[in-house]
């Protein structure tokens, strides 16, 4: 794995697969997308509520990677280009859920959570779960900016990277995330 | 005391992250011959030409029935003498069925 998660170990033939399909090569495409299916499916599962969300937001990433196939030029790995196009379809999809969340119940955020150190209390599953509920009910750029930098560890500039937002941008905004998730957990709701 | 609060759930947040990322998402059921769905949506998306010539049908059945209307209705006046058919503007046709003599 490369630094912002996704498979590099044969980059050209990457590159190769995308110029056979372009081509017109449907067999080159699904072998893109059985290699990169894992990755993509990763990043979205920290978007989608459930499974079917899930499939939605896979084959959407897929489906606008094929339509836009011949803008890749090549010049990065195949896998940074599908990357920022995950991410950018994860966000679509966030803005446009943004409405139904609004009202979202809280009541399992009274929850206790276990140091992970002592293995003791609730699981990591519902932790997430928690985290989740939480989660939901922050706008879509802050929702973005915690998924990409806190839960998958991703540095400031890939977060830059993948969003196309300014490094200092996303110093910010997840700074400000972080105080409005605290304040969701906290149960200190400010509405 | 507010100090201590907020450090207290800088803290509870970090757990609650740490345990997240230790439980990643199971994408297994998704991930199972998901490539052959995707390559069906994208056959889906490339429908021939004629696909869409067939969804203008009903434009093209209204646009046939309205021509056919208005043609029924167009009933052209040709006047029997020559000077009318001049003066109704109908030079044209007048002088060629006077020269051919119908």
């Amino acid at each position: 794995m490369c630094a912002l998660g996704v498979p590099v170990a044969v980059p050209d033939e990457d590159a190769e697969l995308v110029r056979t399909a372009i081509a017109g090569d449907d067999e080159a495409f699904t072998e893109l997308v059985r290699r990169h299916k894992g990755t993509v499916l990763r990043s979205a599962a920290r978007f989608a509520r459930n499974p079917a969300e899930l499939e939605d937001l896979g084959q959407e990433t897929f489906l606008r990677v094929y339509r836009d196939l011949r803008s890749f030029r090549g010049d990065a790995p195949f896998g940074h280009w599908l990357s920022r196009i995950t991410v950018h379809v994860c966000y679509d999809a966030l803005r446009k859920r943004r409405r139904e969340e609004k009202d979202v119940s809280l009541e399992v955020l009274a929850a206790p959570v276990a140091d992970p150190s002592t293995g003791n209390g609730p699981s990591a599953q519902l932790a997430r779960m928690i985290l989740d509920q939480a989660m939901s009910r922050l706008k879509p750029e802050d929702r973005l900016v915690i998924t990409l930098y806190e839960l998958e560890d991703r540095s400031v500039r890939e977060v830059a990277e993948l969003t196309g937002w300014s490094e200092t941008g996303v110093k910010v905004r997840a700074f400000r995330a972080r105080q409005a998730l605290k304040r969701h957990i906290g149960g200190d709701d400010e509405r | 005391m507010n100090d201590k609060r907020r450090d207290r759930r800088d803290v509870e947040l970090d757990r609650y992250i740490a345990l997240a990322r230790q439980a990643p998402p199971d994408i297994s059921g998704v991930e199972r011959n998901f490539e052959t769905r995707v390559m069906a949506r994208i056959r889906e998306t490339r429908e021939p030409w004629y696909a869409w010539a067939w969804r203008l049908a009903p434009v093209f059945l209204a646009l046939a029935i309205l021509l056919a209307g208005w043609s029924m209705s167009y009933s052209p006046v040709h006047p029997a003498d020559p000077v009318t058919m001049l003066a109704s503007g109908t030079q044209e046709v007048a002088l060629l069925d006077y020269l051919t003599g119908e």
